[in-house]
């Protein structure tokens, strides 16, 4: 187990002591977040009391704040030459291969209330195994139909999940 | 006599024992399979087994905790991959003894040394817990408060790169609690007038979107990683073998079980301890430690296996998960009716001995499955990164929808996994925040409790924590842990100590 020097000490298990693309930046946008949502908590009941329903947000937020400036402040001392790149940062955190397979996952959510879930579950398995497989449409195809239905049986008859129909067929 | 009724209820019916047995067999293969972990199985298949009988879905969930736990330990030794966190430990030494050719004894040690440390834990957890329940009766809002309070920040302290960032997880997902009707006043928090907010956000989707959906996101970036394989010779360990280690193992099942039982920390932890713990007090082992040292699998094979049975203590006796399973194992807990909590015990022994008599029974599986069928093991869990991670995404979804019946909680699910794989690159653990969620609306009406009984005033408020011995005590341990994260008061501390 590592430690690092400098508030807060940590126990790490895989500290790393280089700086990642973004992360000055990400830690910066934490700051903001945890002041919204202090300010969020704030709106609920104000300072009207100690034991009101904003209270807990207050603390916990006012804890996230703290942190968040610590880790920012952490992130000062890791590289303070290092600059800000945008495409370093769209590499690390957004690779292509992410973008496409998150946007297939939000279209297959979408489209569950409208198609059903046995085929859009079965068409996102074909589309996803296809691209991240590459193992060609024949055999993406067979795992993609084998495994919807093993879902289904499993599901829907031996857990008796009602899975949605989908609006588009009623 | 009528608590062994009660232990032997799974081993007298077939039915329970099957489920165990399927549970366990399963559990070896979900935690095997990289990119597959057992919180990620258990929270999945919670929301399945809600309409079950209570006891079906404790024996179904207890054999997956058992077997997944032992089963990440295998691909850390056969493929150098730990199948889950408590086997990174175990990938040191266990991947140098495969490519010594040693793959199959060093996994039938591991088997014999995990099942050794299961059942430490399950006995600590019989003799223990009705002590701990018994004790835990004079707890008040106060310890309750407070304990809530060392949960989130111990996970945070533990995991993670530093406690800011584990401090700061742990605060975000008690937010998450806070979100919808506050109980004690119906007030809405964090609503901005959405019907599908006033309930709050049912934990189990936060725990798919943290470890399913997120898992399968972070898996994304090691989709080409070859799997190297492994010859595989002799299974059964050498009954010298055994011997030798037996009392290593039995110290890393006596740390693993004390670190289990600690709120908010679990195998994982246990296991790199344990490991840590061995590898300086081992004095001449026969091959040095990270190249193939036996002591280097006993002992975080045999802690981890060791933290369940200590992981139910604070669980069943506090109310307070000892781990991510454990939490979600509360949530069936709560479902069926049951509180965990001190009065547990009292109220229905029949369920706390059903539970060590099936943890018993799921470490007797794990002994005979870890013994055998390993050639057919190393095929399985060789299954592509391509068909498994769009295949934890369709059961993510089945599981987010099927709590309610209410597609949104896909979105959500989805949406806590985008946040969960950013959070993850930036090097925070997402284990706080599952905490964080589950103690927080814990935390907040305790606190409020103990608030009012000091009638909105400050210094009475610390004046009763300290003035009382338990949550003195309670004060105390939380102020070292803080205290011993901050470099200058250690600093200052271990000077002292010298």
């Amino acid at each position: 187990m590592a430690s690092s020097k400098g508030w807060p000490y940590t126990i790490s298990m895989n500290k790393s002591k280089k700086l990642r693309p973004g992360e000055k930046v990400f830690s910066f946008i934490l700051i903001i977040f945890s002041a919204i949502l202090f300010f969020e908590s704030y709106k609920i009941s104000g300072f009207s009391g100690l034991t009101t329903s904003g209270a807990m947000p207050m603390f916990a937020s006012t804890l996230m704040l703290i942190a968040s400036i610590f880790i920012f402040l952490e992130t000062l001392k890791k590289d303070p030459k290092n600059k800000f790149n945008l495409l370093k940062v769209t590499q690390y955190l957004l690779p292509k291969q992410l973008i496409f397979f998150v946007s297939v996952v939000l279209i297959y959510v979408l489209a569950i209330p409208y198609f059903g879930f046995t085929l859009s579950s079965g068409t996102f398995l074909i589309i996803s195994i296809l691209s991240l497989w590459e193992k060609g449409i024949v055999w993406s195809l067979g795992v993609s139909i084998f495994s919807i239905t093993i879902i289904y049986f499993l599901f829907r008859i031996i857990f008796q999940v009602i899975l949605p129909l989908g609006s588009f067929w009623s | 006599m009528e608590n062994l009724i009660y232990f032997t209820t799974a081993w007298l019916d077939p039915y329970l024992m099957l489920l165990t047995a399927i549970g366990t067999f399963a559990g070896i293969y979900v935690g095997a399979i990289p990119g597959l972990s057992v919180t990620m199985t258990v929270s999945i298949l919670i929301s399945f087994t809600f309409k079950w009988d209570v006891n079906d879905a404790l024996a179904l969930i207890a054999g997956i905790y058992v077997g997944g736990v032992y089963g990440g330990g295998r691909t850390a030794i056969l493929l150098n991959i730990p199948g889950a966190p408590s086997a990174i430990a175990t990938a040191f030494d266990g991947y140098p003894l495969a490519k010594k050719g040693l793959a199959g004894e060093a996994i039938g040690l591991t088997t014999v040394m995990s099942f050794i440390g299961g059942m430490v834990g399950v006995l600590t957890l019989a003799i223990a817990a009705p002590i701990i329940s018994d004790f835990a009766i004079k707890f008040t809002s106060r310890e309750y408060m407070l304990l809530g309070i060392i949960g989130v920040l111990l996970i945070g302290t533990l995991s993670g790169e530093s406690f800011a960032k584990g401090a700061m997880a742990g605060a975000l997902g008690v937010m998450i609690g806070m979100i919808g009707l506050d109980p004690m006043t119906a007030k809405a928090r964090f609503t901005y007038g959405s019907i599908n907010l006033m309930g709050g956000v049912p934990y189990i989707v936060a725990m798919i979107g943290f470890f399913g959906v997120t898992e399968a996101l972070v898996q994304l970036d090691n989709l080409k990683l070859p799997y190297v394989k492994q010859k595989i010779s002799k299974i059964i360990p050498n009954w010298s073998d055994v011997k030798k280690y037996f009392k290593l193992a039995l110290k890393s099942a006596g740390l693993g079980t004390l670190i289990g039982a600690l709120p908010g920390t679990g195998g994982d932890i246990a296991a790199l301890i344990a490991y840590d713990q061995a590898k300086r007090t081992t004095k001449n082992p026969e091959v040095p430690f990270g190249s193939g040292a036996k002591e280097g699998i006993i002992a975080p094979e045999t802690a981890n296996n060791a933290a369940i049975g200590g992981a139910f203590i604070p669980m069943l006796t506090l109310g307070i998960p000892g781990d991510a399973v454990t939490a979600i194992i509360i949530g069936a807990l709560y479902i069926h009716g049951l509180k965990p909590g001190p009065l547990l015990l009292i109220e229905t022994p029949h369920l706390f001995w059903f539970i060590v008599g099936n943890l018993t029974l799921a470490n007797i599986f794990l002994l005979i499955f870890g013994l055998t069928g390993v050639r057919i093991f190393t095929k399985i869990v060789e299954c592509p990164k391509g068909i498994l991670i769009p295949l934890i995404i369709v059961l993510s979804s089945i599981g987010a929808y099927a709590i309610q019946n209410n597609p949104i909680h896909i979105a959500w699910a989805l949406g806590f996994g985008v946040f969960g794989y950013i959070l993850k690159k930036y090097g925070f653990a997402v284990g706080p925040i599952i905490l964080g969620v589950i103690l927080g609306p814990m935390i907040d009406s305790n606190y409020r409790r103990v608030m009012m009984g000091a009638d909105q005033n400050i210094s009475q408020f610390f004046v009763d924590l300290v003035t009382n011995p338990i949550s003195f005590v309670l004060v105390c341990f939380l102020l070292i842990m803080i205290g011993s994260q901050i470099n200058f008061i250690r600093n200052k501390t271990l000077k002292f100590l010298r």
